[in-house]
């Protein structure tokens, strides 16, 4: 599983990123939304943990711009509201779950898991359904993996 | 806002403005109408009085000179009909002088005379015949205008009458023939004529005499006591007020007889004509003062309410006041809270994030044996537990400051208070059975449904419930606890739920700060005092009222009004 967490926190992005380490994640970090997104697009990133609050282009907006280029990344949203309106705000955008702050590191992991168990499911379906419908565009073959 | 002490006390400017126009705009519109109403009536009467006056005494002097005219006529008939020879006949003048009493009995006697004023014959109650006139004033005035009427006076009979006197030249020598007037007669003739209660009419020679008795008091032949002023002979009816001896104020009218000798004089008493005046100032007096003290009796009651009402509304409007800036202050408070409360979250998250690394750490160390179990690990492990501990707490403060400030979508729609309060009950059924607390559910059959968020007033009565188990738990103990919850039915619109336990109860002062955020009577880190602030805009936000009534020792009592669904 190679994980990427977002948050303007810097000191939080290093502390995490060695508790992930050793427990023997790979994880890289993002101070924005931009650079998550950058990233994105130069690695194969399976699951995300993003901070909803951030200056610049915030959490919601940066869930939008990876569901948009990168639908099969695994967005779990971290809120420092209690409130879960930003969070069903975030998970109608698509994202997977969401976190509260301050979060667990143990629930994060977890959550990870969880939705890189998710990532795998999805993944193995597509590849499934490749090997039936070798005709069909990748952009067909997801749609109709959402379908089922 | 502080309230205005005394703004409407009883002499305050307030208070007298409203007092004073209430009693002055229809005092003096009162006194008005009756001033003009008195003026143009005492006008009216005077008016019509002094005409109807005028009318009798024109009546009257018409009457009184025809009655004369008529005497004179009847004479002057037997003067030209008969010559002197025949007249001077007794039994002759005896017959004249019957007929002539046919025509008036106001007639006594019938004379004769010759030139030289000899009584040549007489016919009447006297012996007169053979009596020398020739030096009287009349018989000098008869013969020289030929005819005579006198004043009343006494003569040789030392009575009082008056003659009438007419003069005839035959065959060059004149003769005089004379009858007297019967003066009672004549008396009754001016004296039968009655205004009201006073009015009387009387004739008065040109020298004030009185030739006619007057009823009040004035004998034929005596001098008028009140010198009234004579009107020139050419004037006609004159009106004008004296006061006589007794000093009474009279009307008079006045006018000239024909014979422009004697002046007929009506006149009646002034409070006499003015009596029906008079009652009527007396009315107007006594429905004055009523009227008045009605009028200053209702102003004052008015006053007094109207200011009484006015103070309320004060009141009510300083209370409103007040609860907007409260309710203002609160939504600020929960705003300026939620952000502060959403910036501690970030530390906190890292400061959890180092402590699990430290855990983590630790747990490394001592798995491949780089430090021992010892004192000061157990320490430092406990202190790094204790660090987690207090970042729990702190989220957990943080998580309530953003719920109290949370701007929640909210789903408002009828709440059936029947179904829902028992809901809400087997919540905590569980807990009030474990601490041995009776739970007694009062919910009156017609209680109406109310309108609102369902979580939200779940919140409210959980939260009162709570604080209930935890008032009853710090007096009771396990034992003996009471705890219910009623609602009452619609009263004006509205319904009330009452939550009522028997625990320890809240001091006067921490009442007034119950509802006000952070306030908490519950021992560090056992409660963020938010609760009953966030109840409080809960119900507030409802458009109901939450109140509380609390007695140390005995218990406390929860009231929440909610406005009944429309």
């Amino acid at each position: 599983m190679k994980m990427m967490l977002v948050d303007d926190e810097e000191r939080f992005l290093s502390t995490t990123q060695k508790l992930l380490a050793k427990k023997g994640i790979e994880a890289l970090t993002a101070t924005s939304g931009s650079e998550a997104l950058e990233n994105l697009r130069t690695q194969n990133i399976h699951v995300v943990i993003l901070d909803v609050k951030m200056p610049g282009m915030d959490g919601i907006e940066t869930l939008k711009q990876i569901k948009r280029q990168f639908p099969l990344v695994e967005v779990i949203m971290l809120t420092g509201h209690a409130t879960v309106e930003s969070a069903v705000e975030g998970l109608k955008s698509g994202a997977t779950d969401y976190l509260m702050k301050p979060t667990d590191f143990q629930d994060l992991i977890e959550k990870a898991e969880e939705a890189f168990e998710k990532r795998k499911r999805l993944e193995e379906k597509i590849r499934v359904a490749r090997t039936r419908t070798f005709m069909k565009s990748p952009r067909e073959i997801l749609r109709e993996t959402e379908k089922m | 806002m502080p309230m205005k002490q005394g703004q409407y006390a009883p002499k305050s400017p307030m208070r007298r403005i409203i007092l004073a126009s209430m009693i002055l705009v229809p005092l003096i519109t009162f006194v008005l109408i009756l001033g003009i109403g008195y003026y143009y009536f005492a006008t009216s009467i005077e008016t019509s009085t002094l005409a109807s006056m005028k009318r009798i005494v024109e009546d009257h002097r018409q009457m009184i000179d025809s009655f004369l005219s008529e005497r004179r006529a009847n004479l002057e008939f037997v003067l030209q009909s008969y010559s002197y020879d025949f007249l001077a006949d007794p039994v002759n003048l005896s017959n004249v002088f019957e007929r002539l009493e046919k025509e008036s009995n106001a007639f006594l006697d019938l004379g004769i005379f010759d030139e030289e004023g000899l009584h040549v014959a007489y016919q009447g109650p006297y012996k007169l015949v053979g009596k020398h006139y020739g030096k009287e004033e009349w018989f000098k005035e008869v013969m020289k205008k030929g005819y005579f009427i006198s004043d009343v006076f006494l003569g040789y009979r030392r009575i009082p009458h008056f003659i009438i006197a007419l003069a005839r030249e035959e065959k060059g020598k004149k003769w005089v023939l004379r009858a007297t007037i019967d003066t009672y007669m004549f008396n009754e003739l001016v004296k039968k004529l009655r205004l009201g209660r006073t009015g009387e009419s009387y004739i008065l020679s040109t020298a004030g005499v009185f030739q006619t008795e007057r009823r009040s008091g004035g004998n034929l032949m005596d001098k008028e006591p009140e010198n009234i002023n004579y009107p020139s002979p050419q004037e006609g009816i004159k009106t004008f007020i004296k006061e006589d001896i007794r000093g009474d104020a009279y009307v008079y009218t006045t006018t000239w007889l024909k014979n422009k000798k004697w002046l007929l004089v009506v006149r009646q008493q002034k409070k006499d004509i003015f009596k029906a005046l008079s009652s009527a100032v007396y009315w107007i007096v006594m429905i004055t003062m009523i009227g008045s003290g009605a009028i200053i009796g209702i102003a004052f009651y008015l006053t007094d309410r109207i200011v009484r009402r006015m103070e309320r509304m004060d009141t009510e409007k300083d209370r409103l006041g007040d609860q907007l800036i409260r309710a203002s202050r609160l939504a600020e408070l929960g705003e300026m809270a939620a952000g502060f409360a959403h910036e501690i979250n970030n530390p906190l998250q890292i400061i959890k994030s180092e402590q699990t690394l430290i855990d983590t750490i630790l747990g490394e160390l001592k798995e491949r044996g780089e430090i021992k179990e010892s004192e000061d690990l157990t320490e430092l492990e406990d202190s790094v537990d204790q660090i987690k501990l207090q970042v729990d707490r702190c989220a957990q403060i943080t998580q309530s400051i953003l719920k109290f400030g949370r701007q929640d979508e909210i789903q408002s729609k009828d709440i059936d208070l029947l179904s829902f309060i028992p809901e809400v009950t087997k919540m905590v059924a569980n807990k009030v059975r474990v601490n041995g607390i009776s739970l007694r559910e009062e919910i009156s059959e017609d209680t109406p449904p109310i309108h609102g968020d369902p979580g939200q007033l779940q919140q409210v009565l959980l939260n009162l419930f709570n604080n209930a188990i935890d008032a009853i738990l710090a007096k009771h103990g396990s034992k003996g606890g009471q705890l219910s919850i009623e609602t009452k039915p619609n009263v004006n619109g509205k319904v009330a739920i009452i939550i009522r336990d028997n625990g320890c109860g809240i001091s006067p002062e921490n009442q007034k700060k119950i509802f006000s955020p952070f306030f908490t009577t519950k021992p560090v880190g056992q409660g963020t005092g938010l609760g009953l602030s966030v109840c409080y805009g809960i119900i507030e936000s409802m458009g109901g009222v939450m109140e509380v009534e609390s007695e140390e020792g005995v218990g406390t009592t929860f009231t929440i009004t909610l406005p009944v669904s429309a």
